[in-house]
């Protein structure tokens, strides 16, 4: 998929002589690159099972928000029905697991898999509207899953929930969140490679230049709505994963966390980490994660807080947190 | 010269409202040709269905000989024919260097694109000071040397130009039609719908006027110049 012309055009200021070379930005990046793996792999050693359920969870939510990245970041459409497409992944390797006993590879694709499907078909039909008719749209689907799941008796458990039995592979079982753990990461640094390299290939260019507008893009030859439409299907695939990801290490799964909150929870999160960045999607994930973590102590306040958080970006750090800081701090203000 | 363009009797419509009738024109290979009319009149409705952006409802199409009405849009620009669409739209998020990068979008021959590159740049020697900058940060003439050099990079044959001089300060309408000639006289054939009547029937060789979605007249430009009725409905003295 990787195309020549990335390679043959001056990409960075490095390329072309007379700019000036920010050499400390990559050092810096290293830096963080070095202190997020030794966290991630001396985690498990220095907490107990309850901090590393919620490492696993801050985890979904970052390929939640990697994959909520795609459509809304890159490509700008607005898409509102994320949860549903984490829950079909839940419910699906869920039943995978329970019924037939896959092992979880096999129903962590297949979970991605159905998801993306759906996600084509909502998509085909959605995206023929634009901005708030898409969004409205795409929230209807989003509560009309989430009945299903709650009616669905025989599939889903309905309003029961659904016991997910432990995930397996051969005779190996994860039995414990410290079990789950490896399985999450490596899984979640799979998403994280797999979005980089669409974000830097021809495709993610072609999303962005839908975002940026469609008369170009059409006018360039980018054929608009299959970019759309492929847009909307890698994000559903991604929920669809992060909900398998979710069945690993959890035993139980209920329609109420399917709903309309969840989906504007990790909005919330890639829009305090800064829209149309990964660095962004993955750091407000992490950041607004454990934010939420905390408010779970005062439930009734949860609500209101994450509203006067998401105004408060909106307002006065529209491009988020991180690029907020590095303003403040650097002085430096990007192009 | 043959036609590189020629499009027969093409009906157009938007929902029930018809907004092409019977338009017939030729471009002929090499040439600028102009297309005039008020606002609303379907100048870019006609650039649009050449484009296959919008749906053909009768009459046909022909590019270099081949019958093109049933073509994709992506089709086309990989055939050649390149529409650079009205008003700024450039990819505002993106550096300059960037945006014309997804001109070559299409392309897959890396150093031919190289070449090309170097060629739109020497076209426009400010865009080169400006590669790293965000498009969005251009100034309006800028922008339009960028959408300019944003089409070249798809190496057409055939240049759609919308209203080229849109928002332009004389003065950069004069750069802007300046290097439209130049381009021409590199061998490039241009179709370009202008409500600035004047300078188009200066650049241009032959024009068509559309009123209403049908083709009200058509001439060879010096000719259409010195007509009394163009000059009073178009030229405005």
């Amino acid at each position: 998929m990787r195309d020549k012309t990335a390679a043959v055009l001056p990409r960075s200021e490095a390329d072309l002589p007379g700019l000036s070379a920010r050499s400390s930005v990559p050092l810096g990046r290293v830096a963080l690159l070095a202190l997020a793996v030794a966290t991630l792999a001396l985690l498990p050693f220095a907490v107990t099972g309850y901090v590393l359920y919620i490492a696993n969870l801050l985890l979904v939510f970052v390929v939640l928000c990697l994959g909520l990245h795609l459509v809304i970041g890159e490509s700008g459409q607005f898409a509102l029905a994320h949860a549903a497409f984490y829950g079909i992944g839940i419910y699906t390797s869920g039943l995978a697991g329970n019924a037939f006993g896959w092992p979880f590879p096999l129903s962590m694709l297949l979970a991605g898999l159905v998801a993306g499907a759906v996600g084509v078909v909502i998509g085909a039909v959605a995206l023929r509207m634009r901005d708030i008719y898409l969004a409205l749209a795409t929230f209807a689907f989003g509560e009309a899953m989430q009945w299903v799941f709650l009616n669905w008796d025989q599939v889903t458990g309905g309003p029961n929930g659904l016991r997910i039995s432990p995930a397996r592979l051969g005779a190996f079982e994860i039995l414990s969140d410290r079990q789950a753990y490896p399985v999450v990461v490596v899984m979640t640094v799979l998403m994280l490679l797999l979005t980089i390299l669409i974000s830097r290939s021809r495709l993610g260019r072609s999303f962005r230049a839908v975002r940026e507008s469609e008369v170009a893009a059409m006018a360039m030859g980018i054929p608009v709505r299959r970019a759309k439409i492929t847009a909307f299907g890698l994000s559903a695939f991604f929920a669809g994963v992060a909900g398998s990801m979710f069945a690993t290490f959890s035993t139980y799964i209920h329609p109420d966390s399917l709903g309309f909150q969840t989906t504007i929870l990790v909005l919330t999160m890639i829009v305090v980490g800064g829209l149309g960045s990964i660095a962004g999607a993955v750091g407000g994930a992490i950041v607004f994660g454990l934010i939420s973590e905390f408010l779970r102590q005062t439930p009734s306040y949860q609500e209101i807080i994450y509203g006067l958080i998401l105004i408060g970006f909106m307002m006065y750090a529209p491009r988020g947190l991180f690029a907020f800081i590095r303003d403040k701090v650097g002085g430096g203000t990007r192009g | 010269m043959p036609d590189l363009l020629e499009l027969t009797g093409v009906s157009a419509s938007y929902g029930r409202i018809q907004a092409l009738s019977e338009v017939s024109l030729r471009v002929p290979e090499g040439r600028v040709v102009a297309l005039l009319g008020s606002n609303g009149a379907g100048k870019t409705t006609t650039l649009n269905t050449i484009s296959r952006l919008v749906p053909v409802t009768s009459g046909s199409i022909r590019f270099d000989g081949k019958p093109i009405e049933s073509w994709a849009s992506h089709q086309v620009v990989e055939g050649g024919v390149v529409q650079v669409p009205e008003g700024r739209e450039v990819f505002q998020d993106m550096s300059v260097c960037e945006n014309l990068e997804m001109g070559a979008y299409r392309r897959k021959d890396a150093a031919a694109i190289r070449a090309d590159f170097e060629r739109v740049l020497n076209y426009f020697p400010k865009l080169r000071e400006r590669l790293q900058q965000r498009a969005g940060t251009l100034s309006g003439g800028e922008q339009q040397m960028l959408l300019l050099g944003r089409a070249l990079m798809a190496r057409p044959r055939l240049l759609l130009l919308d209203e080229p001089s849109l928002g332009l300060s004389p003065v950069l309408v004069q750069q802007i039609f300046g290097i439209i000639d130049r381009l021409n006289k590199d061998g490039l054939t241009i179709l370009l719908v202008e409500q600035n009547a004047a300078v188009a029937l200066t650049c241009s060789s032959y024009a068509y006027i559309l009123e209403n979605g049908e083709m009200a007249l058509q001439g060879a430009s010096d000719q259409l110049r010195r007509d009394d009725s163009v000059r009073r409905t178009y030229l405005g003295h």
